[in-house]
């Protein structure tokens, strides 16, 4: 397996779509970091606004906002990256050198989470260390006091926990274009679903909210508002919302299942995709002339 | 004509010798059986050449001997056990398989390194060895988008020797190479049995078949009409070319003995399908009726004429 993982990563090691996505990523943490935080604060003319963008720019409370924007676009821009990653070895005949060599259907499938596993780890981890690196320069060119130890921050552990957290709220939507485009073996079809379910589901997410009653009740059933309330446990000191650039409700913690039953969902969720591909990818004949 | 059993010394002798070996493998693709009721048999240390026109299900059963796809029904064997339980029994396997199969932006070697990582890893001097194998070291640090036809089916061919198989089975693997290119492949493939290796090719040139292999199955339609070895079945399709002193009457004679095939008159010259080691019992058929020879050879037979014969597509070649 070890050599199915490292043969899956040198196929993309001299592509450049992962280095665009960590690119892309690398621009919306400068973005949050600097734009929404730095210069927000600096021109801000109400405490309100400057404690909203203290929020963004400085550690500890720009660890959990990082974190939620990271779980919201990293779940997409992984999503792009999973999709190419499985569909071009479909178009490019390539599947067929894995299955030819003796290996399963089932251990290529879990060479390719692995290797995607850890090239997601890799980009998040960089487009993370930029995040905190730009905390402390913007806190520290702000004049404000650059620490983790405030009322309620969290201790290195925690930090790990919440980083950990924010990395299974992404794995779901991985597992998403993976199932996708397994299915479809096409990047397209991949990219787009993960793209529509993240923004619809966002919406109707906000719609149900905002229509309470049994509908705010279903909402429950949607991966979404299960990732959030994995999420929820990274707020620092309780807090009921705070800023990010992700696009979907933030409903206060009261609103959302414990962590752990969120967890469960979230863990179904995954388990439904990954059999979905499995089951596709078990059944299905792979000829050239189909792409694969 | 006569044509050889579909058991004959293909698939006759000890199993153990049965490197690769199929048995009622089928195939259905909606409502068009692409393969039905295979049963091969490829023999250790030979070179089988799997004929047959385009269409006619060698990729598919290519596909079938990998699991690529899945029969309906049937079983393949190799090395006397199933081919997909457990898999690990294809690592004794190279294939060059019908379309690309390669990683466009990297670099012949590390398409091989891939391919090498995906046998369980190779070192770099089995890489350069196959790499100068084919012909691509001066080549070995290009992407291989920039490949010539030729050259990415050389590639195809050095990924499928680069883990040293047993059995190399290959589909259509002169396509896209020159004369030069397939003459070369020519020699490296007779080479290979001598390093006891088997290899099965599919192909629908007969020329190249006649020319490398040792036995030859023929497809036609999803069914295998014959296979054994290419010497016998040019013997079994031979045509002997006669002229004599009555052709009206020796038409007679010749279509009432059970062993001759068709038989042509063109004026005073008859041809009769016949192996040439009846020519003898020809002349004493015909002499008996008082008819003698003018003229009596043995028409040189190709693969053509045998695989035109077999498919019946002699009339309309």
């Amino acid at each position: 397996m070890r050599e199915m993982v490292q043969a899956e990563l040198m196929k993309v090691r001299t592509r450049w779509l992962p280095y665009v996505l960590v690119i892309i990523a690398l621009i919306g943490v400068l973005l949050q970091v600097w734009l929404g935080g730095y210069v927000t604060y600096v021109n801000a003319q109400y405490s309100e606004d400057q404690r909203t963008a203290l929020q963004l720019m400085a550690l500890p409370w720009s660890l959990p906002s990082l974190l939620e924007s990271g779980q919201y676009w990293g779940s997409i821009l992984i999503g792009v990256l999973t999709a190419s990653f499985i569909a071009t070895d479909f178009n490019w005949g390539t599947v067929r050198q894995s299955l030819i060599r003796g290996h399963t259907r089932g251990e290529y499938l879990v060479s390719k989470l692995l290797a995607l596993l850890l090239l997601a780890t890799v980009g998040l981890a960089v487009a993370l260390t930029a995040g905190i690196l730009s905390s402390v320069l913007a806190t520290a060119a702000a004049g404000a006091p650059v620490t983790l130890h405030v009322a309620g921050g969290p201790s290195v552990p925690q930090l790990g926990a919440m980083i950990l957290r924010a990395g299974y709220g992404v794995l779901p939507y991985a597992l998403l274009a993976f199932a996708i485009s397994v299915v479809t073996r096409s990047t397209a079809a991949g990219t787009t679903a993960v793209v529509l379910y993240v923004f619809i589901e966002s919406a109707v997410l906000g719609i149900f909210g905002q229509l309470g009653g049994t509908w705010s009740d279903l909402r429950v059933l949607f991966l979404g508002h299960n990732v959030s309330a994995v999420l929820a446990a990274n707020r620092i000191a309780g807090a009921d919302s705070f800023p990010s650039l992700a696009f979907r409700p933030q409903p206060s913690p009261g609103d959302l299942p414990n962590a752990m039953t969120g967890a469960l969902v979230v863990a179904l969720y995954c388990l439904a995709f990954a059999l979905i591909s499995y089951r596709a990818f078990a059944r299905r004949d792979i000829r050239a002339t189909e792409g694969g | 004509m006569q044509v050889a059993p579909e058991r004959d010394a293909t698939t006759a002798g000890r199993d153990g010798d049965v490197v690769l070996r199929t048995r009622g493998l089928s195939k259905r693709f909606g409502p068009r059986l692409a393969v039905d009721g295979l049963d091969l048999g490829v023999r250790r240390g030979r070179v089988y050449g799997f004929l047959g026109p385009n269409g006619s299900g060698k990729t598919t059963t290519i596909g079938m001997i990998f699991g690529l796809v899945r029969p309906d029904a049937g079983e393949v064997s190799l090395f006397g056990a199933d081919a997909l339980e457990p898999a690990r029994i294809l690592r004794r396997v190279g294939a060059v398989l019908e379309g690309p199969s390669y990683l466009p932006h990297l670099s012949a070697r590390d398409n091989l390194r891939v391919f090498g990582l995906l046998s369980g890893g190779m070192p770099p001097a089995r890489l350069d060895a196959v790499l100068e194998l084919v012909g691509l070291t001066a080549r070995a640090g290009d992407k291989v988008r920039t490949y010539s036809l030729g050259m990415k089916q050389r590639l195809a061919v050095a990924g499928a020797l680069l883990h040293d198989p047993e059995l190399l089975i290959l589909d259509e693997p002169t396509n896209g190479l020159d004369p030069a290119g397939m003459r070369e492949f020519r020699d490296l493939i007779r080479e290979l049995p001598r390093a006891g290796k088997t290899v099965f090719v599919s192909s629908h040139l007969l020329g190249e078949v006649e020319q490398m292999c040792d036995d030859v199955g023929i497809l036609k339609a999803g069914r295998l009409l014959t296979q054994g070895p290419v010497e016998q079945l040019l013997a079994a399709a031979g045509v002997l070319e006669l002229r004599v002193t009555d052709a009206d009457a020796a038409v007679h004679v010749l279509d009432a003995l059970p062993w001759a095939g068709a038989v042509t008159r063109d004026g005073d010259r008859l041809t009769v399908e016949a192996p040439p080691e009846r020519a003898a019992d020809v002349s004493r058929a015909l002499a008996e009726r008082g008819i003698y020879l003018r003229e009596l050879r043995a028409q040189e037979n190709r693969l053509e004429d045998v695989f035109l014969h077999v498919t019946g597509e002699a009339a309309d070649a």
